[in-house]
C-alpha cells in the first residue's frame, strides 16, 4: 500500500466563463517524483496554485501529508516549498537575504535561516555569489536561487512549476541534478514541464491534462506502451497523440 | 508571537530594500533637502527686507521757523531707523533741494513724491497767535487741508496712499492745535501766558512728537510676518515627500503581488494578516525614517522652530506617516499593475500637495481655496504645522487636525484590509 502524501479530488475552479481546472484528481506518494504535463492553458498552473493554497478551489479536494488544505492551510503550508514559474525573489536584495528571509518566513530562527542559506546555496553551486544581487544574477543563477529558496525550511514537498524554463543546459541540467538528490534524500514532488525530456528523466509518474482535464496518467513507459513500442515511442509522441497537434494560445 | 515576528522581518526587509536603493533614497530623502534648500533661500528674502516705506517731504516756507521746527520734528532719526519694531514709514526731508527741483524729479521719476508746506506757513501762524493775544476773534484760520500740496508718481500707488495719509495727519494736528489756542485764549485767566506757553511747546516740536502719526505696516502672509520660512517650507515638503514615498511604497506591494512574492511568502506558512501587517508596518517604517531625517537636518541645517508643542509637532508627524501608509496600502488593493500603480501614486502625489497646501502656505490662498483644500489629509497636516510653528499655537489648538488625520488613516486603512489580496489571481 503506497504511502499517499498529496491527494487531489475533484478539483474545480472557474475564472469568470472560463473554466481552468474541471474535476482534476490524482495522487502523489511519499518520495516520488510526479510530473504534470500539458500545453500552454491547460490548467497546470492553476492546480498547483490550489495545491499550495494560494488558490481557494470553487470544489474539491486537497490533502497534503494528511491536513487538508481547506480546514488546516497553515499545517499544510508548513509542509510545502514553492518553486513558481515566475521569479519570486527580491532583485535588490541578495542571493543571501532572499533565502534568509523566506527562511524566516518559513518559522527558522536566525542562526537555523542562515546555516540553511549557506547548505542551499551549496547544494545550487552559488555559495561565491551568496552576496550578490539576484537582478546582477544570469537566468540560470535566478532559476537556482528561486529553486534554493523553494527548500528553505525544509519541506516534506516541493511543488516546481517549470523549473527549467528559459535556462541555459548547463544551469538545467545542474538543477535536474538537484531535483535528483532530493529525491533520493525522500523528498517529494510535483514537477510541471513543457519539456518531455526532463519528465521522462526525472519523474516515476505523469499524468496529462488538457482543458482543464486530466485525460491520462500512469508511468512514462506504460503511457508509451498505450499507444505503441515503448522502446521507440518517446513521451513527446504520448503528449501531442493526447493533446492533439493544433496550436495553443 | 508568530505573527509579530513575521510582521517585523517583513517590514525589516523593506525598509532594509528602502535605505539600500540609492535611486529611492535620493529621491525620498535628498532631493527634498535640495527642494527646501531652494524655495528656502527664495521666501528668507522676503522677510529679510525692511518693508518700511521711505516718504519725503520738504517746506516752501520762507517767512518763519515753524514748519521747519515741525519738519524736525516728524524727521525720522537715525536711532529709529535702526530700531525693528518702528513700523512707521521713514520720513526724510528735503533739505538740499527745492520744490521746483523735488517737483522736476518727481517727474523723472528719479523720486517718488514728497509733501510740500505752503509758501508763508510760519506768517500765517504768527498773524494768528497775534490775532488771539489782541483778544480778536481771528477769522484767519490755517486749513492746511488745501493749502499742504502732495506732489506723488501717479503710477506709484504706494507712495499716494501713504503721502496722502501724512498730509492728512499734518492737517489735523494744525487744525486741533488752532483750535486749541483759541479755546485756550477763551477760557485762560491769563491769556497771554498761556498762548506763550502753547507757542514754546511749539516751538520745541513737542507738538508734534505728541500727536499720532501714520503708521505703515508690510503684511507678508496672512496677518503675522514668519521670522522663518523654513518653519513652513519644511513641514510643507515634509508632507509632499512623506506622502510621495508611501505610494510609492504602495506600488511596490502591487510589484510584489505580481512577481509572486507576496504569494511566495503566503505558502512559507506566513498568514495573510502577517502580510498585510508587515507591508504596512514596512511603509510606516520608512515613513518615520524620513520624517527623522527632515526634522533633524531641519532643526540643525535650517534652524526650525518646533513652536511650544514641539509633541504635537511630532505626533502630526507620525499621524501623517500612519495616513499615508495605509493610503499606500489602499492604493495598492485598488490597483492591479505596477504600471498604473506607479503613474497613479506620481500623480496623485503632485495633485494633491498643491491642493492641500505642500508648495504654498495655505493661509496666504483665499478661502475658498483653503475650504476645498481640507478634501485633502494634506491640508490638515499643514495647517497643525502651521499653526504650531508659524503661529505659535499650543498642543489643544491643533487636536482637530489630529483627530482628522486619524479619521483618514482609518478610512484608507479599512479599505485596504477589506480589499487586501497576495495574489494578482484570486
Amino acid at each position: 500500500m503506497p504511502d499517499e502524501f498529496l491527494i487531489a479530488k475533484e478539483l474545480h475552479k472557474s475564472f469568470s466563463e472560463i473554466k481552468a481546472v474541471n474535476g482534476v484528481s490524482f495522487s502523489i506518494n511519499r518520495g516520488e517524483i510526479f510530473g504534470l504535463l500539458g500545453p500552454n492553458g491547460a490548467g497546470k498552473t492553476t492546480t498547483i496554485r490550489m495545491l499550495a493554497t494560494v488558490l481557494q478551489p470553487d470544489s474539491g479536494e486537497v490533502t497534503i501529508g494528511g491536513y487538508s488544505t481547506h480546514q488546516n492551510a497553515p499545517k499544510a503550508r508548513s509542509l510545502i516549498g514553492v518553486c513558481p514559474q515566475d521569479l519570486a525573489l527580491y532583485e535588490e536584495l541578495s542571493a543571501i537575504d532572499n533565502l534568509v528571509f523566506f527562511g524566516r518566513m518559513s518559522g527558522l530562527d536566525g542562526k537555523e535561516a542562515k546555516e540553511q542559506a549557506d547548505i542551499n546555496l551549496r547544494l545550487m553551486g552559488l555559495e561565491d555569489r551568496a552576496k550578490g544581487k539576484i537582478a546582477k544574477f544570469s537566468g540560470g543563477m535566478k532559476r537556482r536561487i528561486n529553486l534554493a529558496v523553494a527548500l528553505m525550511g525544509t519541506p516534506e514537498m516541493l511543488f516546481l512549476d517549470e523549473p527549467t524554463v528559459g535556462i541555459d543546459p548547463q544551469s538545467r541540467n545542474s538543477i535536474y541534478e538537484v531535483i535528483e538528490n532530493l529525491r533520493d534524500k525522500g523528498m517529494t514532488i510535483l514537477y510541471t514541464t513543457h519539456y518531455m525530456e526532463e519528465a521522462s528523466r526525472l519523474c516515476k509518474r505523469v499524468a496529462i491534462i488538457d482543458g482543464g482535464q486530466m485525460i491520462a496518467m500512469d508511468t512514462p513507459t506504460a503511457l508509451k506502451s498505450q499507444i505503441g513500442d515503448p522502446d521507440k515511442i518517446t513521451l513527446e509522441d504520448v503528449f501531442l497523440h493526447y493533446t492533439g497537434r493544433s496550436l495553443r494560445d | 508571537m508568530k505573527n509579530l515576528t513575521h510582521i517585523w522581518f517583513i517590514a525589516l526587509k523593506d525598509l532594509k530594500l528602502f535605505v539600500t536603493d540609492k535611486t529611492a533614497m535620493f529621491f525620498f530623502v535628498a532631493f527634498p533637502f535640495l527642494f527646501i534648500l531652494l524655495f528656502n533661500t527664495m521666501m528668507s528674502g522676503i522677510g529679510a527686507e525692511d518693508e518700511r516705506i521711505t516718504l519725503h517731504v520738504l517746506t516752501r516756507d520762507d517767512s518763519g521757523t515753524y514748519s521747519q521746527m515741525l519738519l524736525e520734528a516728524y524727521e525720522t532719526t537715525e536711532e529709529s531707523k535702526l530700531d525693528p519694531d518702528d513700523h512707521s514709514p521713514i520720513i526724510i526731508w528735503l533739505k538740499d533741494i527745492d520744490y521746483a527741483t523735488a517737483k522736476q524729479q518727481v517727474e523723472d521719476k528719479t523720486l517718488s513724491g514728497f509733501v510740500a508746506f505752503p509758501k508763508g506757513f510760519s506768517a500765517d501762524i504768527e498773524t494768528f497767535k497775534n490775532e488771539i493775544l489782541a483778544g480778536e476773534k481771528p477769522l484767519h484760520f490755517i486749513n492746511l487741508d488745501s493749502q499742504l500740496e502732495v506732489i506723488v508718481d501717479p503710477d506709484n500707488t504706494d507712495q499716494q496712499i501713504a503721502l496722502n495719509g501724512v498730509a492728512n495727519i499734518i492737517a489735523t494736528q494744525m487744525n486741533a492745535m488752532q483750535a486749541t489756542m483759541k479755546s485756550t485764549a477763551l477760557l485762560a485767566d491769563d491769556p497771554t501766558d498761556a498762548i506763550n506757553t502753547f507757542f514754546q511747546q511749539l516751538n520745541t516740536g513737542q507738538w508734534a512728537k505728541d500727536l499720532p502719526s501714520v503708521n505703515y505696516q508690510t503684511t507678508i502672509v496672512g496677518d503675522v510676518e514668519a521670522g522663518n520660512p523654513a518653519n513652513y517650507v519644511i513641514p510643507g515638503y515634509l508632507v509632499m515627500f512623506t506622502f510621495f514615498a508611501a505610494l510609492q511604497g504602495g506600488a511596490q506591494i502591487v510589484q510584489q503581488r505580481q512577481n509572486n512574492t507576496l504569494e511566495r511568502m503566503l505558502t512559507s506558512s506566513v498568514s495573510k494578516e502577517a502580510i498585510l501587517g508587515g507591508t504596512f508596518l514596512g511603509i510606516f517604517l520608512r515613513g518615520l525614517l524620513q520624517i527623522t531625517i527632515f526634522w533633524t537636518l531641519g532643526s540643525l541645517v535650517f534652524n526650525i522652530d518646533l513652536g511650544i508643542a514641539p509633541a504635537a509637532v511630532i505626533i502630526i508627524s507620525v499621524l501623517m506617516v500612519l495616513m499615508s501608509s495605509a493610503c499606500a496600502l489602499m492604493l495598492a488593493t485598488l490597483i492591479k499593475t505596477e504600471r498604473a500603480a506607479d503613474g497613479i501614486a506620481t500623480l496623485t502625489a503632485l495633485l494633491l500637495a498643491p491642493l492641500g497646501g505642500c508648495w504654498w502656505p495655505l493661509f496666504i490662498t483665499p478661502k475658498w481655496m483653503q475650504f476645498i483644500a481640507k478634501i485633502t489629509p494634506h491640508a490638515w497636516a499643514n495647517n497643525g504645522f502651521n499653526k504650531l510653528m508659524v503661529f505659535g499655537a499650543d498642543f489643544s489648538s491643533v487636536v482637530p487636525e489630529m483627530i482628522a488625520l486619524l479619521c483618514f488613516a482609518i478610512g484608507f486603512g479599512t479599505i485596504a484590509v477589506l480589499r487586501f489580496r497576495t495574489s494578482s489571481i484570486q
